[in-house]
């Protein structure tokens, strides 16, 4: 909300400079956006008198002035024909800065001594809404009453500041100067005038001229209707538009000024009706036909609906309630009578219709933040005490008023609720000054607190919400800081969840990845490059508004997000990729959306520059940190890894994820051209078969005895099944694969599998004989299951 | 041989010996089962009767002699190898490369410092769905559809009613709900909004606090964002209240925290204000407890949220939101220990 300090000033006597204003109304909950001072870039620039008048010497388009200054008289040479003795004009002297960023120096026009420039309106970066006649071209002729001497910001109005005020959104009376200044007051502790809103009833009976219907009373709280006749359109007075120009708005003429000056004085949205172009002279507030069209002010057509309001006339709409007049009823230049409608539309209404209809105004702004029917009929009588002040024709006798009229609220609670939402005391004679100063009466009896809350105060409703009122006046310097002293032990801490994902991010730290945090949603260009099938659009749960397509599914794999940053890592030549992140799928059963979806906790894990013995030993690890149970892994055929490098993890039946090399055509996509793996976890299942508690189990005591086979196999047999078949052994304890070999003379697709195995027994120690029996039927089942033979020495 | 003879070439040959395996050699050349000595003693009986005490306990003297010396220059040549050993085992020790630990990401490391404190003081950390009903982020709230606090925050809407959650504080009523006071939680998690400029990131990191009991007070707001403020900014950091508006809080503020780069003198950080401001607080709006079934005039709360991506660029200077999310290994790495 721009607000003029000038204007401010109307209403209270700020005596403070402008950094101790705003740091005040900081103070009580005012946010300050920007403070601009309109003559910023106006420096040095004086109102002279012009006091003799020659032509120069040597140039027949100049002229040579002497111009007073205040008490000096100095030369100046101008190109400006229209100027003469005892003008007053702005002179910009030696050093002087101008609006459009021109300095001024010293100098010599051909030949002759100028001491400065005589500058016109945009120079001074003001127009005809803020100084008369200041929309001419050439040196700006000032006032006669303008003082020589005088800095020029001052006489035409630009010595002033502007501040962006930030209201919040309870704050729905704030939104106008009236409401502001009320604020500064009390800040600055100092009283806050009220606007004049007398005016004299002079012409016709309003409801002889006009007949009010409100027929949707529900959307539509109050509504207040009187007219002026004889109306004399013209332009309003420099004083007018100069404080509209100062926060936006230009000079139209005056009925429409005067609504533009209530709105952002008072609040108030406005409307002025033509009367003449009102059928059969009957306003009706009602709601919209399906498929009734309006043409309002911006000339396009819009089709409402049952849930829009309008308001019409016998025939037709002439306005969209709240937010736009319709172009067939407002002002023109032959204007002669008008109607005032001064209404409170309910908030929701305004809102939606407007979105809906993609169309704001000031008014629909206000309107969005609440009114009501206490500022309707105080900007009504403002609008029409300036009616009568501009001279602008004869105001109608009565005021149509439909609708509740404005109350002010009782706010009783008990005093000691104070101190047990503050923690702090504060004195019976601050708490009654302070709500005063708020326009609040309240009486203390007792423990008993009764306030009278004025009707413009639609966010008080009960005793926190004055509290809030004492200490943001009070001073939150007030507030000292203790510890829940009084309040009970608790105890705290992390589910097991996060305690697990907390573990799994040290393990992965401690062998060297690093973890990221991406967007958990992106586009379906995105998704597709992750993978080599088609991918189901259909699956993905889509946001209604996204910022773009790329920002537009929620994820249902970690992959896309971590390749595109791999991608770009390596694109800024960063090698060696280890990284890691804990995010989420967000996997829907029905689409759209009845109920929320699944939100399945994932571990992603992706690493270049390895290969895949180091890079499934990493992945394990992790799973391994949470789980003792026995894990697998099968082939795998997930589309975006390389079918021959990858494989699914299970732990018995259930799926914990995948890990494996990218398949080619996804490295492409991503143009990623070293070798990458990638490995997806889900946590949920993981976190389901983890360990409960560590139990000690005693070890054995007798010695353990090593043997290395050497196998000769199939290509196709998995190293993991080999060890199995002696694992599965009741005195073997350990068992692993040193070496693979493959050569001409083992013969084509043939490989040599070296591992080791750690027999033990508990009981005893192990004799030749039993370890040759045990071997026996492990070399027994391989032979058999997987044709898997000794290697001949 | 004699046992003179013996002796003069055992004094020759010893002397000559380089190693433990040639010392190992001439022991058993001399005391072995079949060695010089045991074969000058098995002589013994070709020697009258007379003779072979003297002879015996002269070849014994002479093994007694022979084991001391081996012992001494096995000693002897063991010192020598290992001075040797010591003098020739070398390294190049001037390198200083480590290999380096992965890092947790920033937004990690803040999360877990505000939580590790939280915990110590009694909060329980707890997580909830990022996809949000309406009802959970804005009604339950105290933000009815089309009030214009929605207006605060852009929302990312999936349905008309399922939306991307705006504010850990949607966790409010849903802990509410459950359990009862006293109440203290704290939810860190992923947080949404439609911003699309520069200086905002449509997805960002918030941590909500809740603390509902009995007696709880502003002056406890106020004392725990101090302690807070304190553990991450060091222990002369200060705490500023001011007046702000929350429809689930009442009062509301804004909290402003003295500079941590100029210590509140003003610098480029702060504008020149000598204070920032990091999270929005207030005591919890007694018409969000009754929602809950909670008896607002028995029990009163605060709650408080931290934007963690705020925070971090703050404590660790970093410049550009984006940068959290871009997870350049060069920008990782930095947050390693």
């Amino acid at each position: 909300m721009k607000l003029p300090l000038s204007w401010i000033k109307e209403f209270v006597d700020v005596d403070v400079d402008i950094q101790t204003l705003c740091d005040k109304m900081v103070g009580i909950g005012l946010e300050i956006e920007e403070v601009v001072y309109l003559g910023e870039h106006v420096t040095n620039v004086k109102v002279c008198q012009i006091k003799e008048v020659t032509r120069h010497p040597n140039a027949e388009r100049l002229l040579c002035c002497k111009v007073d200054i205040g008490g000096e008289i100095i030369p100046i040479v101008t190109n400006d024909h229209h100027i003469k003795v005892n003008d007053k004009v702005p002179v910009a002297l030696h050093g002087a800065t101008l609006a459009n960023g021109l300095r001024i120096t010293k100098g010599k026009m051909r030949g002759e001594e100028s001491w400065g420039m005589f500058c016109g309106a945009e120079e001074l970066g003001i127009n005809g809404d803020m100084y008369p006649d200041a929309d001419t071209d050439g040196v700006l002729i000032l006032r006669n009453e303008a003082t020589v001497g005088e800095d020029i910001r001052k006489e035409v109005g630009i010595d002033d500041y502007v501040l962006d005020v930030s209201v919040t959104a309870n704050r729905q009376d704030c939104n106008s100067v009236l409401g502001l200044s009320r604020e500064v007051a009390v800040a600055l502790g100092k009283t806050c005038r009220n606007p004049s809103i007398e005016y004299h009833e002079n012409g016709v009976d309003t409801d002889k001229l006009v007949n009010v219907d409100v027929q949707a009373q529900d959307i539509c709280k109050g509504y207040f209707m009187q007219g002026v006749t004889d109306v004399t359109i013209r332009k309003s007075p420099i004083w007018m538009t100069s404080r509209l120009a100062k926060v936006g708005l230009h000079g139209i003429n005056n009925l429409v000024d005067i609504t533009n000056y209530v709105l952002f004085e008072i609040g108030q949205p406005m409307h002025a009706f033509d009367y003449n172009d009102i059928g059969d002279h009957k306003i009706i507030v009602r709601r919209a036909f399906d498929g009734e069209k309006i043409v309002p002010l911006d000339g396009k057509e819009y089709t409402l609906n049952n849930d829009d309001l309008v308001i019409a006339d016998c025939d037709h709409a002439i306005g969209l309630a709240g937010i736009m007049g319709g172009s067939n009823s407002g002002i023109k230049n032959d204007t002669t009578c008008v109607l005032f409608e001064s209404a409170t539309f309910a908030r929701m209404n305004v809102r939606r219709t407007g979105h809906r209809l993609g169309i704001r105004s000031d008014s629909s702004a206000r309107f969005e933040k609440g009114i009501d029917t206490y500022t309707n009929n105080l900007g009504l009588s403002r609008a029409l005490h300036l009616i009568e002040q501009l001279g602008c024709g004869k105001i109608t006798r009565g005021r149509i008023a439909v609708g509740e009229t404005a109350q002010c609220r009782d706010v009783k609670f008990d005093k000691r609720r104070i101190s047990q939402l503050l923690g702090i005391k504060i004195p019976d004679e601050r708490i009654l000054s302070i709500l005063n100063s708020l326009n609040i009466p309240t009486k203390i009896d007792g423990n008993n607190v009764w306030c009278i809350v004025p009707p413009y105060r639609d966010d008080i409703l009960r005793d926190c919400d004055i509290i809030e009122e004492l200490i943001r006046v009070y001073g939150y310097n007030n507030i000292s800081g203790t510890l829940m002293e009084k309040s009970r032990i608790t105890c705290g801490g992390k589910t097991d969840e996060a305690k697990r994902i907390d573990n799994i991010k040290d393990v992965l730290c401690g062998i060297g990845y690093n973890e990221c945090v991406f967007y958990p949603f992106g586009g379906k260009t995105l998704f597709e490059k992750a993978s080599t099938r088609e991918i189901d659009d259909n699956e993905y749960i889509k946001l209604l508004n996204p910022i773009g397509e790329e920002l537009s599914r929620m994820n249902r794999s970690l992959a896309p997000n971590m390749l595109q940053c791999i991608s770009v890592n390596l694109s800024r030549n960063n090698k060696n990729l280890r990284l890691f992140e804990v995010g989420k799928a967000y996997i829907a059963d029905k689409l759209p959306l009845v109920e929320l979806p699944f939100e399945q906790s994932r571990l992603s894990i992706c690493a270049t520059d390895i290969d895949f013995d180091s890079f499934r030993r990493d992945v394990l690890q992790v799973v391994c940190s949470v789980t003792d149970e026995k894990i697998s892994l099968k082939r795998s055929d997930y589309d975006m890894l390389h079918p021959g490098i990858s494989a699914d993890i299970f732990a018995k039946e259930t799926n914990l994820g995948r890990l494996g090399k990218l398949h080619p055509k996804v490295a492409a996509n991503f143009d990623i051209q070293t070798d990458c793996f990638y490995a997806e976890i889900y946590l949920d299942k993981l976190f389901g078969i983890a360990r409960a508690e560590i139990k000690y189990k005693p070890f054995a005591k007798f010695p353990s005895v090593s043997r290395d086979f050497a196998f000769l196999c199939d290509e196709d047999v998995a190293a993991q099944d080999i060890l199995d078949e002696f694992l599965n052994l009741p005195l073997v304890e350990s068992a692993d694969m040193f070496d693979v070999y493959r050569g001409e003379k083992l013969g084509l697709n043939k490989k040599s599998v070296a591992i080791t195995v750690v027999f033990r027994d508990k009981n005893k120690t192990l004799q030749d004989s039993d370890i040759e029996k045990q071997s026996a039927k492990a070399l027994r089942a391989l032979k058999e299951k997987y044709n898997v033979v000794l290697r001949e020495q | 041989m004699t046992i003179e003879q013996i002796k003069s070439t055992f004094d020759v040959e010893i002397a000559a010996c380089k190693n433990a395996n040639e010392l190992q050699e001439l022991k058993s050349k001399y005391l072995g089962k079949s060695g010089a000595l045991t074969s000058l003693l098995k002589s013994i009986k070709d020697l009258p009767a007379e003779e072979r005490p003297i002879f015996g306990s002269k070849v014994n003297e002479l093994r007694k002699q022979m084991e001391n010396r081996f012992s001494s220059k096995g000693e002897e040549l063991f010192a020598a190898e290992l001075e040797r050993r010591l003098r020739e085992e070398r390294v190049d020790v001037s390198l200083t490369s480590c290999s380096h630990r992965g890092a947790l990401h920033p937004i990690t490391l803040v999360e877990n410092q505000i939580c590790d404190l939280m915990i110590a003081m009694g909060f329980e950390v707890l997580s909830g769905p990022e996809i949000e009903t309406d009802y959970y982020n804005f009604q339950a709230l105290n933000i009815p559809y089309d009030h214009p606090a929605r207006d605060m925050q852009d929302t990312f809407y999936i349905t008309d009613n399922i939306l991307l959650r705006t504010q850990t504080s949607a966790m409010q009523a849903r802990v509410m709900e459950r359990k009862k006071p006293p109440l203290k939680i704290v939810c860190p998690g992923k947080v949404y909004r439609s911003d699309s400029d520069a200086s905002h990131s449509p997805v960002f990191n918030q941590i909500e606090g809740l603390v509902v009991d009995k007696n709880v007070t502003l002056c406890d707001l106020k004392g725990t964002l101090e302690y807070i403020a304190a553990h991450l900014f060091g222990p002369q950091t200060k705490v500023r209240f001011r007046p702000s508006y929350f429809p689930f809080t009442e009062p509301s503020v804004e909290v402003d925290l003295t500079c941590s780069n100029c210590g509140g003198k003003g610098c480029s950080l702060c504008k020149e204000t000598g204070w920032i401001e990091v999270l929005g607080a207030g005591m919890v709006n007694p018409f969000v407890l009754e929602n809950c079934g909670i008896d607002s005039g028995k029990y009163s709360g605060f709650a408080f949220g931290i934007g963690v991506e705020r925070v971090a660029m703050i404590k660790y200077g970093i410049p550009d939101i984006r940068l959290f999310y871009e997870n350049d290994l060069r920008f990782l790495k930095q947050f390693g220990k």
